[in-house]
């Protein structure tokens, strides 16, 4: 991920990724988990090259689960969720904005590494970093 | 003279002989000076020998002293001493070189037109200075126990005097340097350049070391130890502190007292002069010296606050007071007016009689003298032998002019220059004539509270009781966590803490719950330290651990609902909102002390294992809290962040902890207990809401 500076405009290469919720009884669940958050140690992370990077990961995929299904992939970052900024969040926060019950589906923008990397070898060496 | 000096004392030997081997060289001539230069030498040299009494003492508490505050106060002395002594010496060094220059007959060429006049003189105060501070949150989330401490103090110059502000431990904790002295010269020129020097002191173990990298000094001082640090000091020994002095004149050799002990280094520097005055306060760049690696380094703001007023003595004395015949121009000429003027500030005041003036009594009338009054002699009265003053000035749109008589040529003379030195004296004070600017003067000198260094939110706390039982309980309560504290290494937690979570404890039964209650009743609302509070790291995980017992029961809605959102922002200080805490919910201690333990149990009998989300039943302000944080100080939400991700009911989770037994990936970073396995599900919890962790949530 590209230098993550809070506070200023950034730069990067982006998946879209739809979820639909499953319902199991009461619950409305996406099947994975976050980690991360701007209450949280960044240090800790173990997927962010940053480890300045506040932001919100994907930690955890559960097999077969929607967000299996819909191509998430752990390491991932969650930038956008609905709409709505994922880059400074709280850890609680975060979570909130992805178990709406009155939402059923969750549409992520997210980033990785091998997407960038994707992109700028097929552009050649003319990639605007950030 | 074979003994190395270093630093500043070398230059000022240089500096020194010279001038005096020149002066012998002058021989007997040189020996009749002035009574006045002489009475001036004088007064230096005893200052000077003054000064190095007191560093002598100086040097002798630094040997002897054991304590750490002792010690920084000491080298603190010995550097304001030393600081002194050169100032004084160089002085002294001025004078005699002027005097040798005097004796050299100046060739016309070089005598410049003489500008006579000298403004006046002023005192200049500064006072409320405040250095911010830059902590780096990546400093904050390393810290595993030591806390970075520096003592700071300041050290102001201006002219020939020289003054130190009180000495300040300062670490992480902190957002400002603040010291709270205000510092007065009395006798400044207008031009004068007040030098402020910011020394900083590493406040660790190990003072032999001195000026090394902070690492290698964090491992020398986990690696020397107190005993063995105290046996390296005493085998140092303290070197001479004695000057030799040379019969009457300055003391020639001046050897470096290499005391032991902590030595400041300059940290920060700025000057001010003139244009920094103002009746209010100002922010300063500041000159940072040193970097990352020395041991003394602090994270300057690169600025300095502070308030800066002068008082010229054109505005708080009388400059010139005497008899006067006042009229008005306009009218009748033969109505003079009789009066007693005193020009002082940027009036003349007219009292009737002299008698007033003492008396306090309002003055006839004033009339004012500032820059834009003009003052001229008039051509002269045909009635009367000496010439008349006018003064003009503009009140509104309409020019009022004032004569002014006396009764000699001589007087007349007199109320001229006044007039002229009072305008000279406004014009090289510039903004400091406006208006007269307040100075406080520094009160004599309180003794400074004791404070408590590491201070402990519990020493804080006050826990207001109802009835005895619960008084009782407090107070033991109180002292056993003041105990704690003081052993300050929470890696075993005390017997008495593992039977607050015994269930079926009939033994404790009526000590525990109250306890736990109690704590309950306070914990949701860890509240939001305002910055400037000392956090020790060890509170935190305490009121972690007691924030999630909280938020295990059930029949916390109410109460989750009302502590948080009253004390949503703004957090006065703690001690005052755990005692209202504790004086609003007295009543409801003991039903909740069954449902937590029931909770408890509950937890226990589902095997639950800290993985899943909670739902949390008090949402709005949980979050709001953390966000009025100044960027500047990260750290120092700390404490807020125990509690607020947390939650109460489990129920919710039963079922999605059954695909996702994820503990926490993070370390536990909790760093107070290390609990037996029957107690690993309220620990995971703890670790939960430990900051230093890395929270995940399965959504």
């Amino acid at each position: 991920m590209s230098n993550f500076m809070p506070g200023q405009p950034l730069v990067a290469v982006v998946q879209r990724i739809e979820i639909k919720k499953l319902r199991q009884g009461e619950n409305l669940i996406l099947g994975f988990s976050i980690g991360g958050g701007i209450d949280q140690d960044p240090g800790q992370n173990p997927f962010s090259d940053d480890k300045a990077d506040k932001g919100i990961y994907v930690t955890r995929i559960t097999p077969g689960g929607p967000a299996d299904a819909a191509n998430l992939r752990m390491g991932d970052k969650i930038m956008q969720v609905n709409g709505y900024d994922m880059t400074m969040m709280t850890h609680d926060q975060a979570r909130k904005r992805l178990t709406q019950k009155k939402e059923d589906v969750v549409r992520l923008l997210v980033t990785r590494k091998s997407l960038e990397e994707a992109v700028k070898t097929s552009m050649g060496g003319c990639y605007p970093r950030q | 003279m074979s003994e190395s000096f270093n630093g500043p004392w070398c230059c000022v030997k240089a500096l020194v002989l010279p001038v005096l081997e020149s002066w012998k060289a002058k021989g007997s001539s040189l020996e009749r000076m002035n009574n006045s230069k002489n009475q001036m030498d004088s007064d230096i040299q005893k200052k000077i020998d003054h000064e190095i009494r007191m560093r002598d003492g100086a040097c002798k508490l630094l040997a002897a002293c054991s304590q750490k505050d002792q010690a920084l106060e000491a080298s603190k002395s010995l550097q304001t001493c030393s600081t002194r002594i050169m100032a004084y010496m160089s002085e002294l060094q001025r004078m005699k070189e002027a005097q040798v220059m005097k004796k050299v007959p100046r060739r016309s060429s070089d005598a410049g037109p003489m500008d006579d006049r000298r403004p006046c003189k002023g005192k200049v105060a500064i006072s409320d200075l405040r250095i911010p501070l830059m902590w780096k949150d990546t400093e904050y989330f390393k810290n595993k126990g030591e806390l970075h401490r520096c003592a700071v103090f300041c050290l102001l110059q201006l002219g020939g005097e020289i003054f130190d502000t009180d000495m300040v431990i300062v670490d992480r904790t902190l957002t400002d340097i603040c010291f709270d002295n205000t510092i007065v010269f009395s006798e400044a020129n207008p031009g004068f350049e007040m030098r402020v020097e910011l020394y900083s002191c590493c406040s660790e173990d190990d003072y032999s070391a001195g000026n090394t990298p902070r690492k290698l000094a964090s491992k020398l001082s986990s690696s020397l130890g107190r005993s063995a640090g105290k046996k390296l000091r005493a085998a140092m020994d303290p070197g001479p502190c004695s000057p030799v002095s040379n019969g009457g004149a300055t003391p020639l050799l001046l050897p470096v007292p290499s005391v032991p002990g902590p030595k400041y280094h300059l940290l920060a520097h700025t000057t001010m002069s003139l244009t920094h005055i103002q009746d209010s306060f100002r922010t300063h760049d500041l000159t940072i010296s040193g970097n990352e690696e020395c041991s003394y380094w602090l994270p300057l703001y690169g600025s300095m606050c502070c308030r800066l007023a002068a008082q010229p003595h054109c505005m708080t004395q009388q400059m010139m007071s005497g008899c006067l015949k006042v009229k008005q121009l306009g009218g009748d000429p033969q109505s003079w007016t009789k009066v007693y003027g005193v020009l002082k500030g940027t009036s003349l005041f007219c009292y009737h009689r002299q008698e007033d003036v003492e008396a306090n009594v309002e003055p006839a009338f004033t009339i004012a003298i500032n820059k834009e009054t003009r003052i001229r002699a008039s051509e002269k009265d045909p009635q009367s032998k000496v010439q008349n003053i006018c003064i003009s000035n503009q009140y509104g749109g309409e020019e009022v002019t004032h004569t002014l008589t006396t009764d000699s040529r001589d007087d007349t003379h007199r109320w001229m220059e006044a007039f002229w030195q009072h305008f000279y004296d406004m014009s090289q004070w510039k903004q400091c004539c406006d208006d007269l600017m307040k100075i406080e003067l520094p009160s004599p000198r309180k003794p400074t509270p004791v404070t408590p260094k590491q201070g402990s939110l519990y020493h804080e706390m006050v826990i207001e009781s109802s009835d005895d039982l619960s008084s009782t309980v407090s107070d033991i309560l109180a002292r056993r966590m003041r105990e704690l504290e003081l052993r300050s290494q929470l890696g075993t937690s005390p017997t008495w803490m593992s039977s607050l979570f015994e269930e079926n404890n009939p033994k404790g039964a009526g000590r525990p719950r109250p306890c736990t209650s109690r704590f309950s009743g306070h914990s949701p609302c860890t509240p939001h330290r305002p910055p400037r509070s000392p956090a020790s790291p060890h509170r935190c995980p305490q009121l972690s651990l007691l924030s999630s017992d909280a938020s295990l029961t059930s029949d916390s809605d109410s109460h989750c609902s009302t502590s948080p959102c009253s004390h949503r922002h703004g957090w006065p200080d703690p001690s005052s909102n755990f005692s209202l805490l504790s004086s609003s919910s007295p009543s409801r201690m003991r039903p909740r002390t069954l449902s937590l333990d029931a909770k408890l149990s509950t937890l226990r009998g589902r095997g639950f294992r800290g993985g899943g989300t909670f739902q949390c039943s008090c949402q709005p302000p949980s979050s709001s809290p953390l966000t009025p944080i100044s960027s500047r100080s990260p750290l120092s939400q700390r404490s807020t962040q125990t509690t607020l991700s947390c939650s109460s009911s489990t129920s919710s989770n039963s079922s999605s902890n059954s695909e996702g037994s994820h503990s926490p990936e993070s370390s536990e970073g909790a760093p107070f207990s290390r609990p037996s396995p029957a107690r690993r599900s309220l620990r995971n919890l703890r670790a939960r809401l430990d900051p230093r962790n890395w929270l995940q949530s399965q959504v």
